[in-house]
Parts: structure tokens; C-alpha cells; sequence
């Protein structure tokens, strides 16, 4: 398998520090002018936009970009989370320009809500951006847990009780969940601490990259125990089963931008810290494959149950979330390139549609006032693009061709059944089904569906949403459209990044394995 | 690690165990969080016992001092004067409660000691007081995750967070004492950010809400 060249670069130095730095500057500016805030989000997202794409470009010619003594390290995994972050950012902020306005008309200090919204919305984005650049597993945990604290405050932003429920239960939860980890990164690297130092000479211990060099002569036992923290850990930020509690509250309560972000990126996050730390370990120990396929296939049979019976559009959505991230760790827990590449291709899927969704539903309570699926209907008709919009999302998150998720969940099956999990090839093609009625039945009842009496009178004079609202959530419908038309587009950075997680699994540490 | 050492870690070791049970069960929020700081006292002098005479383990307990004994108890009382004082009566009775903490704390703890050889099979981890200190430290982890599911004040859920924090330090401490990178981690992953804006979420959910107790947060299962 060939190595990708390593050289020095400030990039993944710039690919975190430019939307902490524009963040801090706009909650420092709390009393100026309104506007400018958005300005300042967008201004600082398409920097980093930028910077992701001239990233993701060094490394599909082959670079692995690193910064101070390794400790930054951004191949194609990295180069592929900072691109989506990057992408449904700036939309997101777009999104949110015409959004936020509207929810803060009755509120006297809209101004410093503004500088808090997009404040801790660019300090979460860099947070992430720091997450998937670095190569200390220290630093992985600390950017993970300065992710919960940024968006923390963004689930709580309508500072109504609901809202201040789900951002205490998403805070306190997750950060149980990554002291678990922290437990299990404390056990690794004792683990590794412990071995020889003949083993371990030139290494530096905190290194992902260098740990991932003495995993085959860790202590078994030590081994299994640090992997069930980490899952643990890791599992809660990525909301599976049965870790995922906060999950639903948060995003049902969070403003549907966050909810966007919530869903596309952060919970990503937690399954990016999973493939980079427990496929250090997953060649030598089947017992983890099963774990994970067993959690995996559990979070998404409970999550599409808990979404079919959803009347909140937006838990109905956050349940769903559930049920996804299961596909997406399943695949990356199976430790094959067809496992691997169906699991980083459906979590690319999975961030544009559930953005979109989530968007979406946001324009629905914007131009009706409710997310109460009994209390909407025949929406298509004063929401032609809103509507169109959603059912691309419901389509294409069923696994419907021809989008991309068809392709991302076909690969997952056939990789399940390859690597010789029948039993979760199975439930993966019957969740599926599972949510094509789900999003049908939704996004029919929606759209086409008979409104209340009473309702008729409600929705009087609703329209279609303000351009860049629906612009938003076109240019994510393409994008869905367009990875279904042409998967290929993705082929290098998934091929890249799955061969990244690949080299690990293979290389000198389980040779002869 | 020389019999005196040694002697003191043990000792420490006790302590620390019988501050992690009072902080589990006292109901007065304040000498919660004083036995708190004992508890954190002692985590701190075992750092540097564990570390003796190393820069960096006493840079480790410096920051240690600084953030878990002076910092967040202080954190903790200037949050306490707008919340109330006594906690709510726990989901499991109070003397059940007690009676299940000291026979789990009891059990986990011989039940780690006599089979950390084959969980943690280093020659570090099969002397003491390294045995006794990681039995100590998974026991305290498991009394702080008791701490956050049972208990129904947020602040107390708050200790139970830094009491999972403390045990995770102590399993560090007692597995890697020799090296810079431990304490380089110790000082890295204090939770003092995370507790801080917990505590503000608390403020503002008894500002909002009116209470702490987090089985009146009932909003969402409506």
C-alpha cells in the first residue's frame, strides 16, 4: 500500500484559526451594529472554505500535510470532514441570515444574541476544524470537548426552558461520555507506555499515528478495556444506542441552523474520533468488529422505530440521526476498504441530506409557525420550493436512487455480508425501508396531506421563504442529486481518506496478522 | 517507590476513598464541595508522591492545586449563594443509598485488587501501592458515574462529573508516573472549562425554571 508524502504546511494551522479568531472577534464586538456579525461569520467560514478546498486538493494529489512535529496531521480523512465543514458552514450562515432576525424580533438584546449566534457558531466550527487536523490523541480530546461547550450555548439560544433542558442534558451527558473516553485514552496510553522501550524508541507515545505502531504488542485485556471506554466516550458525542439521550432534546430545541450543524457535523465528529482510535485496534481483535456492529445495528433500528412514531418534525429528524450514525460506524467498524469507503461515503451523504432536511424544516416553522406534523398540510402548494426541496432530503435519506445514499447504504450491505454479518446486513436493508416510509409519509402528509379546519384560517397568506434561505437548501439538494448522478465526484477523497484508515489497519504494526 | 512513599500513598489513598463516599452522600451542597477539595487534596499529593521529585509531576500537582482545590471549589461556592443549599432527596433513599455506596465501593474494590494483575498485566501495576491506587481509582470513577445518575441537583451532578474526572487522573497517575507526557495529559484534561459553564447552565436553568432539581426539567417528556 503506498504512503502519502508528508510535508510541513501552516494549512491545517489555518483551517481552525481563522473561525476561532473571527468567532472571538465577534463576541467581542456584543453592542455594534446587527448585521455585521453574519458578515463577519461569512467572511471567516469562506476563508476556511477556501483553505479546506486548497487542503483537500494537496491531498488528493498525494500530500499528507503535517505542522509541529506531527502533532497537526491532515490526510484524507481530515481533508474530508474539513471540506464538509467548510461547505455546510458557509451555507448554514447563509441560511441563518434571514433566520435568526425573525426568532429575536421580541427579544430587546438581539444584537449581542446575534454576537453570541454566530460568535459560537464560528468558535464550534474552528473546534472541529481542530478536532480532524490534529494527530494527538490529548488534543483530540480536548477540541472534542471544546465542540460540546461551543455548541452548548447554541442549543440554548432561545434561552426557553425546553431549550435550557436539552442544552444542560446535551452538556452534562456528552461530557460524561468523554470522560469515558479520557479513562480510555489513559488506559492506551499506559498501554503503550508500559511495552519495552525497545518497542516504543523515537515514538512519541501521544501521537495517534505512533500509537497506532505498538498496537499489536499492547496487553490484550488492557486493550478491550481502553476500546469499551473509548466506545463509550466517543459513541455518546456520536449519538449511538445507548448513549444517544441528549441527542433528540438537542436538536429538537436548538435553532434549525444548529439543528443542521448538530446533525451534519457534530455527531461526525464523534464517529471521526472512533475511526481514528479504535481502527488502531480493530485488525487483532474481532470482538471489537462485533461490538461495534452489535451497536451499531442497534442504533439504527431503535432510531427509525422512535422516528415512525415522531409527531416533531425535528425529533422525528434527530431519531433518524440516530439511525444513520449507525450505518456510518458500522461501516467504518468493519475494517474492510468496501466497509470503510460505505461509511465515510454515507456519513458525506448523511451531513448534506440531514442539513438539508433540517433547513428545510426550518422553512416550514418559518412560513407556518409549527414543526407539528398534525398540523401541517397541503403546504406544496404555498412552498413549492421548500417542498421540493424537503423531498429530495426524504428521498435520498430512504436510500432511494438515484442519490447517493442508494449507493453509500448499497455498499454497506454488500460489505456487511462480505465480511460475514448477515444478521447486520439485515437489519441495515430493513432500516432502510423502515425510513423510506418514515420520510414518504412525512413529507406527504406534509405537502400534499388535508389540513385541520382550523388550520386553513392559521395558514392563510403563508409563502415560500426569502431567497437565500431556499438558495441554501437548493444548492445542498444539488449536491445530494449530484452524488447520486455522479458518485465518482467523491472518488478520490473517499478513496483517499479510506486508504488513510486503511494504512493504519494494514501497516507495520499488524503485518503477518 | 521507597516503603515511606509508599506508606503515604496508602494512607492518602484512605483518605481519598472516605472524602469520594462523602461527597457522594452529603446533602449539604457546601460540605459537599469541602470534602470535595479534600478529595482533590489528596489526588494532588498522591500526583506527587507518584512523581517524586520529577519538574513535571510538580507542575501536574501545581495545576492540580490551583484548579481542583482553589479554583472550582470557589467556582462552586460563588454559584451555591443564588442556588439552594440542600440538595433533593436522591432517587434511591438516603441510608440505601449510603448502604449501596459502601458495598459497591467495597466489592469493585476487592474485586479490582484481586484481578488487576490480569486486567492491567504490567509489572508496575502488580506491586503496590500501584495496585492499590488503580483499584482506588476505577472505584472512584464508578462512584462518580453512580453520583450522575442517581442524584438530582445539577450541582451534585456537577461533583459527580469532577469525581470521574479524579478517577481517571488517579488510574493515569498510577499506570505512567515517570513520564513528562502524563502530566502533560493530567494538565491538559482538567474539566475546569466544562464544570464552569455547567455551573452557568445552572444558574440559568434556576433563573429560568426556578429549580435545579433535574427531575423537574420534565418540559421535554411532555
Amino acid at each position: 500500500m503506498t504512503q502519502p508524502i508528508a510535508r510541513e504546511s501552516f494549512l491545517p494551522l489555518m483551517a481552525f484559526l481563522i473561525p476561532i479568531v473571527f468567532g472571538a472577534i465577534s463576541l467581542l464586538l456584543r453592542k455594534s451594529y446587527p448585521r455585521l456579525h453574519a458578515w463577519l461569520a461569512l467572511t471567516g467560514l469562506g476563508l476556511t472554505a477556501i483553505v479546506s478546498f486548497r487542503i483537500f486538493s494537496m491531498v488528493t494529489h498525494g500530500w499528507t500535510l503535517t505542522m509541529w512535529g506531527g502533532n497537526l496531521y491532515v490526510d484524507g480523512l481530515s481533508a474530508l470532514m474539513l471540506v464538509l465543514s467548510g461547505v455546510i458552514g458557509f451555507l448554514v450562515v447563509i441560511y441563518s441570515m434571514p433566520f435568526i432576525p425573525t426568532r429575536l424580533l421580541d427579544v430587546r438584546n438581539s444584537s449581542r444574541r446575534l454576537s453570541t449566534y454566530y460568535g459560537q457558531l464560528l468558535i464550534f466550527l474552528g473546534m472541529m476544524n481542530w478536532t480532524c487536523s490534529t494527530n494527538n490523541i490529548v488534543m483530540l480530546y480536548l477540541s472534542l470537548e471544546l465542540t460540546t461547550l461551543a455548541t452548548a450555548f447554541l442549543v440554548i439560544f432561545y434561552q426557553k426552558r425546553a431549550s435550557i433542558e436539552a442544552g444542560y442534558k446535551y452538556l452534562m451527558l456528552v461530557t460524561v461520555g468523554i470522560l469515558c473516553a479520557l479513562m480510555g485514552i489513559a488506559l492506551i496510553y499506559a498501554a503503550a507506555a508500559g511495552l519495552p522501550k525497545t518497542q516504543t524508541m523515537g515514538l512519541n507515545l501521544l501521537l495517534i499515528s505512533d500509537l497506532a505502531k505498538t498496537a499489536s504488542k499492547m496487553a490484550p485485556s488492557l486493550v478491550l478495556l481502553a476500546n469499551a471506554f473509548l466506545i463509550a466516550g466517543f459513541g455518546t458525542k456520536a449519538g449511538l444506542v445507548p448513549f444517544h439521550a441528549w441527542l433528540p432534546d438537542a436538536h429538537a430545541e436548538a435553532p434549525e441552523p444548529v439543528s443542521a450543524l448538530l446533525s451534519g457535523i457534530v455527531i461526525k465528529v464523534g464517529a471521526y474520533a472512533l475511526a481514528r482510535t479504535i481502527t488502531i485496534f480493530s485488525p487483532g481483535y474481532n470482538a471489537i468488529v462485533i461490538f461495534v456492529a452489535i451497536i451499531a445495528s442497534a442504533s439504527m433500528l431503535f432510531g427509525i422505530l422512535m422516528a415512525l412514531v415522531q409527531d416533531d418534525l425535528k425529533r422525528m429528524l434527530a431519531y433518524s440521526s440516530v439511525s444513520q450514525i449507525g450505518y456510518i460506524v458500522e461501516g467504518l467498524g468493519l475494517g474492510t476498504y468496501l466497509g470503510i469507503y460505505g461509511g465515510l461515503f454515507h456519513l458525506i451523504n448523511h451531513t448534506l441530506i440531514k442539513a438539508l432536511l433540517f433547513l428545510s424544516v426550518g422553512a416550514i416553522v418559518y412560513t407556518a409557525g409549527t414543526r407539528k406534523i398534525s398540523e401541517l398540510g397541503g403546504l406544496g402548494r404555498r412552498a413549492p420550493k421548500t417542498a421540493a426541496c424537503f423531498f429530495v432530503g426524504a428521498l435520498a435519506i430512504g436510500g432511494l436512487p438515484p442519490f447517493g445514499a442508494f449507493m453509500s447504504k448499497l455498499t454497506l450491505f454488500i460489505a456487511a455480508a462480505d465480511r460475514g454479518l448477515m444478521w447486520a446486513a439485515v437489519i441495515a436493508v430493513f432500516t432502510g425501508l423502515l425510513t423510506v416510509a418514515c420520510f414518504v409519509r412525512a413529507a406527504y402528509r406534509i405537502f400534499w396531506g388535508e389540513l385541520a379546519p382550523n388550520r386553513e384560517i392559521v395558514l392563510d397568506g403563508v409563502g415560500e421563504v426569502p431567497k437565500r434561505m431556499w438558495g441554501a437548501m437548493a444548492v445542498i439538494a444539488v449536491l445530494v442529486l449530484f452524488l447520486g448522478v455522479y458518485p465518482r465526484a467523491a472518488y478520490p477523497l473517499l478513496d483517499s481518506a479510506t486508504r488513510c484508515i486503511l494504512n493504519v489497519l494494514g501497516g507495520p504494526a499488524w503485518a503477518g496478522r | 517507590m521507597g516503603p515511606s512513599l509508599s506508606g503515604a500513598v496508602v494512607t492518602l489513598m484512605v483518605i481519598h476513598l472516605l472524602a469520594s463516599m462523602v461527597v457522594a452522600e452529603m446533602k449539604n451542597l457546601r460540605s459537599a464541595v469541602w470534602a470535595l477539595v479534600i478529595q482533590s487534596l489528596t489526588l494532588c499529593c498522591v500526583i506527587l508522591l507518584f512523581g517524586w521529585g520529577e519538574p513535571w509531576m510538580i507542575a501536574w500537582f501545581a495545576c492540580g492545586l490551583a484548579t481542583k482545590v482553589f479554583f472550582l471549589p470557589w467556582l462552586f461556592f460563588r454559584t451555591m449563594r443564588i442556588l439552594p443549599q440542600r440538595e433533593e432527596n436522591p432517587m434511591v433513599g438516603t441510608w440505601v443509598s449510603f448502604a449501596v455506596v459502601v458495598v459497591s465501593v467495597l466489592i469493585i474494590y476487592q474485586l479490582l485488587h484481586t484481578y488487576l494483575a490480569t486486567l492491567v498485566p504490567t509489572a508496575s501495576a502488580a506491586a503496590e501501592p500501584t495496585r492499590s491506587s488503580l483499584a482506588m481509582a476505577f472505584t472512584v470513577f464508578v462512584l462518580g458515574l453512580y453520583v450522575c445518575i442517581v442524584r438530582r441537583d445539577m450541582i451534585k451532578v456537577i461533583i459527580g462529573i469532577l469525581l470521574l474526572e479524579n478517577g481517571a487522573h488517579l488510574a493515569l497517575i498510577s499506570l505512567v508516573p515517570a513520564r513528562p507526557e502524563t502530566a502533560m495529559i493530567g494538565i491538559l484534561t482538567n474539566v475546569v472549562l466544562s464544570a464552569w459553564v455547567l455551573l452557568y447552565f445552572g444558574q440559568v436553568t434556576y433563573r429560568v425554571i426556578g429549580t435545579t432539581d433535574t427531575l423537574k426539567l420534565s418540559e421535554l417528556r411532555r
